[in-house]
């Protein structure tokens, strides 16, 4: 709390100093606006990690006067469209509120500033590494179906399970679907319902540990995906419209086979920070991760038990070779310095 | 805000990697000791779900009216099973009674001879008392994730939750009910020269029957009260309708099984507690006589 405060009044003091200045132009390396730049951190551990790195590097190598908010894709997105505050949401899943979000980049009111995970987000079924080299021939969806024996099921050991998604989310909806699609009961499986996501997750960590194999539905990047090496089956092509009417209960075609679609995550933005702070925007536009990154960083923060602010601090420590190449050079040296 | 004297990371990580441990190798031994208890729930299970939907109505409104010998519970109660069937509800639950019965069996089993033991000693019931206090208010999901990992998701861990949060009324109440019988009358059956046993089994059991009764129908609830958490663990039954209903936001499906709920734990309640009227009346009768 202490260190928040001091990071705010130096901040205010440098906005105060920015203002009473004159205007300098096209300056790369100073924040550019007076105005407050809130920048929201969601619920989940990846964006609230992504929020509070963007946040450490605004604030300290830019020197614009930053605020973490809490929020959620639904609030957040909400109150950017109608407030333009946050003025920055660093990991928006926009899959959900597509037809929002769309509506208000026609009209002016937000903007897309980058990828925010640029090898686009997983989704699929999942088997241990482990299993797969001991069974090579394990690669898709098929191969794995033809093996009910390989998953038993520990209250009905004569079937395979496979790990659906917890009861209410979208993505039962989609698993049940395939299940049916790929005629997985004909072939002696039981589709199991962890009914809730932190039971999935302790059925995951299960399995690794005691390197029991497992058939699961999980999607990326989060920490489990990260700690435990789960490679994805190959479920085919993606069909949009397949999709579409498989997670749609009012669709009364029969269920038929698709990939996940990969779901958008971007970085968001209120329509004014591309117009009052060009430097801002121009800094989002190129801070995009993969996969793999973001599952290290929330790794990291797993096992320390560290914070989502402290999981930031051990990022911009560790991973000098992703960021450094966000900023220019005596941005980065300032924020490198106020690392300590 | 509260200094920071130690950096309490390292315990915490500690108790996760012990955690880790358990499960990496003794997980596998944790799930065959529960085996027993999955037996009992699948075979209540299996007999609930094989015997046809008339002949429970026909048993249940029976005991029914066995309990009161009046036609207004066995009413209730023939309706209320009508209902589950009407809603398309039967099969969960029938499932979550099983889930049920089986807690409220292994609970019995569990929670009578600590009752009796805490009533007989001073400091056992000192120490038993905080421990039962701490299994009715840690949070259930404290403990239901490490369960999870320990005894593998689906009916076991749910069975286990079900049992830590039922137990204690049943164990509270039997302390209570044995320590409430009347000690003339204990100091009688001493002089008419019982022995301990005697004492326990034909005397102060018998009295504190009701008390025990009343723990019982206690326990049945809670049970009840633990489906929608027991089915965020892989249980499935009215609980899984419930959870399915709140997350896709359709209040309809929501509303109806936790409708369900209520109707079984209405004909629960009601028909157990109608039984131990009567055993009551009639040890009333006894007293009497003597």
């Amino acid at each position: 709390m202490k260190h928040f405060w001091k990071g705010t009044l130096a901040a205010a003091i440098i906005g105060f100093a920015a203002a009473s200045m004159p205007v300098q132009a096209a300056d790369e390396t100073v924040c550019g606006t007076d105005r407050s730049i809130d920048i929201a951190e969601m619920s989940w551990p990846s964006a609230a990690a992504l929020a509070r790195i963007h946040a450490f590097i605004l604030e300290n190598g830019y020197g614009c006067d930053v605020e973490v908010v809490s929020g959620d894709t639904v609030p957040t997105s909400s109150s950017m469209l109608s407030r333009g505050s946050p003025a920055i949401a660093p990991e928006l899943w926009t899959s959900s509120i597509e037809k929002q979000w769309t509506e208000a980049i026609n009209e002016g009111k937000v903007v897309k500033l980058s990828d925010a995970i640029t090898d686009g987000t997983l989704e699929g079924w999942f088997i241990p590494r482990y299993v797969q080299e001991a069974h090579p021939d394990l690669k898709s969806v098929a191969g794995v179906i033809a093996h009910p024996e390989l998953f038993p099921d520990p209250e009905d050991p004569t079937k395979g399970r496979l790990y659906s998604c917890p009861p209410g989310w979208a993505c039962e909806i989609s698993t049940s679907a395939l299940f049916e699609a790929y005629d997985m009961a004909e072939a002696g499986w039981n589709l199991f319902s962890p009914g809730s996501g932190g039971a999935l997750d302790a059925s995951i960590a299960r399995a690794f540990l005691r390197n029991e194999p497992i058939l699961f539905y999980y999607w990326g990047p989060t920490s489990i995906l990260g700690k435990y090496d789960a490679v994805p089956l190959d479920m085919g092509p993606v069909d949009a419209e397949i999709y579409a009417c498989n997670t749609n209960p009012d669709c009364d075609q029969p269920a038929r086979k698709t990939a996940y679609p990969s779901s958008p995550a971007i970085v968001g933005a209120a329509a004014w920070v591309p117009e009052e702070a060009p430097v801002v925007a121009d800094y989002f536009a190129k801070v995009g991760l993969t996969n793999d990154e973001i599952s290290a960083l929330l790794v990291y923060g797993d096992e320390n038990k560290a914070d989502a602010a402290a999981t930031a601090e051990n990022f911009l420590r560790e991973r000098k070779d992703v960021w450094t190449t966000w900023v220019p050079d005596d941005v980065a040296a300032k924020v490198e310095a106020s690392l300590g | 805000m509260f200094p920071e004297f130690v950096d309490t990371r390292p315990l915490r990580r500690a108790v996760d990697d012990a955690l880790n441990w358990v499960v990496a190798n003794w997980g596998g031994a944790f799930e065959a000791a529960a085996r027993p208890l999955l037996g009992l729930l699948n075979a209540i299970q299996f007999a609930l779900l094989a015997t046809p939907w008339w002949v429970i109505i026909a048993l249940v409104t029976l005991a029914a009216w066995l309990a009161t010998r009046q036609w207004k519970l066995p009413a209730i109660v023939f309706a209320a099973l009508i209902f589950l069937g009407v809603m398309d509800l039967w099969e969960d639950a029938m499932i979550t009674t099983a889930l049920m019965i089986a807690a409220t069996l292994t609970a019995i089993v569990v929670s009578i001879p600590v009752g009796v033991w805490m009533s007989r000693s001073l400091r056992v019931r000192q120490v038993i008392t905080p421990i039962l206090d701490l299994m009715q208010t840690l949070p259930s999901f404290v403990y239901l994730i490490p369960t999870v990992m320990i005894f593998g998701p689906g009916k076991i861990p749910a069975l286990l939750a079900t049992i830590v949060y039922a137990a204690p009324p049943l164990v509270r109440l039997t302390d209570l009910g044995l320590r409430s019988v009347d000690p003339a009358v204990i100091e009688a059956s001493r002089a008419f020269g019982a022995n301990p046993g005697q004492r326990l089994l034909g005397v102060q059991i018998p009295l504190a029957l009701p008390t025990i009764l009343a723990g019982i129908n206690q326990t049945t609830m809670m049970a009840l009260a633990m489906v929608v958490i027991a089915s965020m663990i892989g249980a499935g039954g009215l609980g899984y309708q419930v959870l399915q209903g709140i997350g896709r936001l359709e209040v309809s499906r929501g509303l109806f099984a936790g409708l369900g709920i209520v109707v079984l734990a209405i004909i629960f309640d009601r028909v157990t507690q109608s039984f131990g009227k009567q055993l009551q009346a009639r040890i009333g009768l006894q007293e009497v006589r003597i």
